[in-house]
């Protein structure tokens, strides 16, 4: 028994001490090991994925790249590399806090409880829920989905509000995409919601894109931000200064472009709301 | 750590009824696999140990086959690579029935029978040949035999080993949310969206896996006790002096 004591003291003292062991800020990290490391997804196309080269790349791993690594190497006055570790909607919280990575990056959506746990950048991108169902189902959007059997991700903000909204809808939840969409092409589930920009996505990458279409009104508003670790305004200031300059200076309209312009990954028009909504939101120097 | 713990959202709101949910899931789909898998491992562990080829061999092949490929597969195999191959009308019904569930209990119940098998095989052959030779001798055939003295004399001897696959497949039930079955890891995870407390969900989770394991190595060491054969192995506990 006094050998289980001391190893719940020990537990203890783990949690107690973690304090003052990472007492240094973010940027003193970066500063020091010569490198930003985010989270990231591989199977989030076209934010963060894996692409046919084997090169892990995207929307929101660009942003970080072109638009804050400058901005975070011109501040400490030295060339920052950037480095990608994998996270997922249960694994990002933890990775932040235990200082594993200093940035996620990917398709988070900034809600009022995760501000509890973590700091939001401004909003680099938003969209809202949609289900993607196969051409000519007879659900239409959210109104019509009740005793339907829907699949949602695991840990995502929608499968909360449908549970919410429409208890009677049968909801399955998958860990990741292509187990989702399989479960939707096989016909074990009748649509498959997620952010209608993923959905967009997962169509655009789909065997035969025709075969199936995205439908509904937003039923959710899901704002994407970066986030980072609680109280630590000066790596917070110089991400979200990167965010505000590249929106300025069109750098995010060219990133933007890239993967959603007509050319794109997966074409899908920057609203005038939008493209308004992202502009106010840089303050004047 | 830059991390404030919020225990309390343990049990306010929805959480504790989630993690109760999930634990019922977890403990209805567990219960469910094993005695399937209990029922698979007696049989298959039998005629593993049966002096006829034609019986032994298929055994050996079901037991290699499925404790040699990850549960994982097996979860999409019985849910995503079954149901394709059932009439269509069969399929609608399964779908609307909670398919995912079920092809739970299957891949955890067929993964662990093959464990299991080995398990009561290996307490088969510990019985000596002599017993089997005795019982045959009075008058018993080979099924009678293995049915009234060789599997319950193997059953006896084998329960620490199997109070070990027991807890594995406890804990091997988790996988089954990568299915979307809403058992106590997807709870957990279920939490963490919700409040964004994930150190928090993940120690519940954790101390109910501990809890629950706990319970059943207790009860199982009773059972060990209980029904241990006097004289033909000797017990570690003190209660053998």
């Amino acid at each position: 028994m006094k050998r289980y004591r001391c190893l719940w003291l020990i537990v203890i003292f783990y949690f107690a001490s973690s304090d003052f062991i990472s007492a240094e800020t973010t940027l003193e990290k970066i500063d020091k090991n010569g490198a930003l490391i985010i989270g990231t997804r591989t199977g989030s196309p076209p934010f963060a994925y894996v692409n046919k080269n084997n090169d892990w790349v995207g929307f929101s791993i660009g942003l970080v790249e072109k638009a804050i690594v400058p901005v975070i190497s011109k501040k400490l006055n030295k060339q920052i590399k950037l480095e990608k570790k994998e996270s997922a909607p249960q694994t990002r919280i933890p990775l932040l806090t235990s200082n594993a990575v200093d940035l996620i990056a990917e398709t988070m959506t900034d809600t009022q409880s995760r501000r509890d746990s973590v700091d939001f950048s401004l909003t680099f991108f938003a969209t809202g829920a949609q289900f993607l169902v196969k051409k000519g189902a007879q659900i239409k959007g959210i109104q019509t989905i009740a005793g339907k059997r829907i699949a949602a991700q695991q840990g995502s903000t929608n499968a909360k509000i449908i549970r919410d909204r429409v208890p009677s809808a049968k909801l399955i939840e998958f860990p990741d995409q292509p187990a989702a969409f399989q479960a939707l092409a096989q016909g074990q589930v009748q649509a498959y919601t997620n952010d209608g920009i993923q959905l967009a996505g997962l169509r655009a990458k789909a065997p035969k894109p025709d075969e199936w279409v995205v439908v509904g009104e937003f039923f959710s508003y899901e704002p994407y931000g970066m986030a980072m670790r609680k109280n630590d305004s000066d790596f917070r200031q110089v991400v979200n200064v990167g965010l505000m300059d590249a929106i300025a200076s069109g750098l995010y309209f060219e990133i933007y472009d890239k993967w959603f312009g007509p050319k794109g990954e997966v074409p899908y028009p920057l609203s005038p709301e939008t493209k308004r909504f992202l502009q106010m939101q840089v303050v004047p120097k | 750590m830059n991390y404030q713990f919020h225990w309390n959202v343990l049990w306010t709101g929805q959480t504790g009824g989630w993690l109760l949910q999930g634990l019922l899931t977890t403990l209805h789909l567990s219960i469910l696999a094993w005695l399937l898998a209990v029922m698979l491992g007696i049989t298959s562990g039998a005629l593993r140990t049966t002096a006829i080829s034609l019986l032994r061999w298929p055994a050996g092949v079901y037991v290699e086959f499925f404790r040699n490929v990850p549960l994982l597969v097996w979860m999409f195999f019985w849910y995503f690579g079954v149901p394709p191959l059932l009439p269509q009308a069969l399929q609608e019904w399964l779908f609307e029935h909670g398919v995912e569930f079920w092809a739970g209990v299957f891949a955890l119940g067929v993964y662990h029978g093959a464990r299991f098998s080995e398990v009561i095989r290996a307490g088969i052959q510990s019985i000596p040949k002599t017993q089997f030779e005795a019982a045959l001798s009075t008058g018993l055939t080979v099924l009678q035999t293995y049915r009234m003295i060789i599997v319950p004399i193997a059953l006896r001897l084998i329960v620490p080993p199997a109070t070990n696959e027991t807890l594995n497949l406890l804990k091997n039930s988790s996988v089954a949310l990568t299915i979307g079955v809403a058992e106590l890891t997807f709870q957990t995870r279920q939490i963490e969206t919700y409040t964004a407390k994930a150190f928090e969900a993940l120690a519940a989770g954790t101390i109910i896996y501990l809890v629950l394991c706990l319970t059943i190595a207790r009860l199982m060491a009773r059972v060990e006790r209980r029904v241990a054969i006097p004289g033909l192995i000797a017990r570690g506990s003190t209660d053998a002096a």
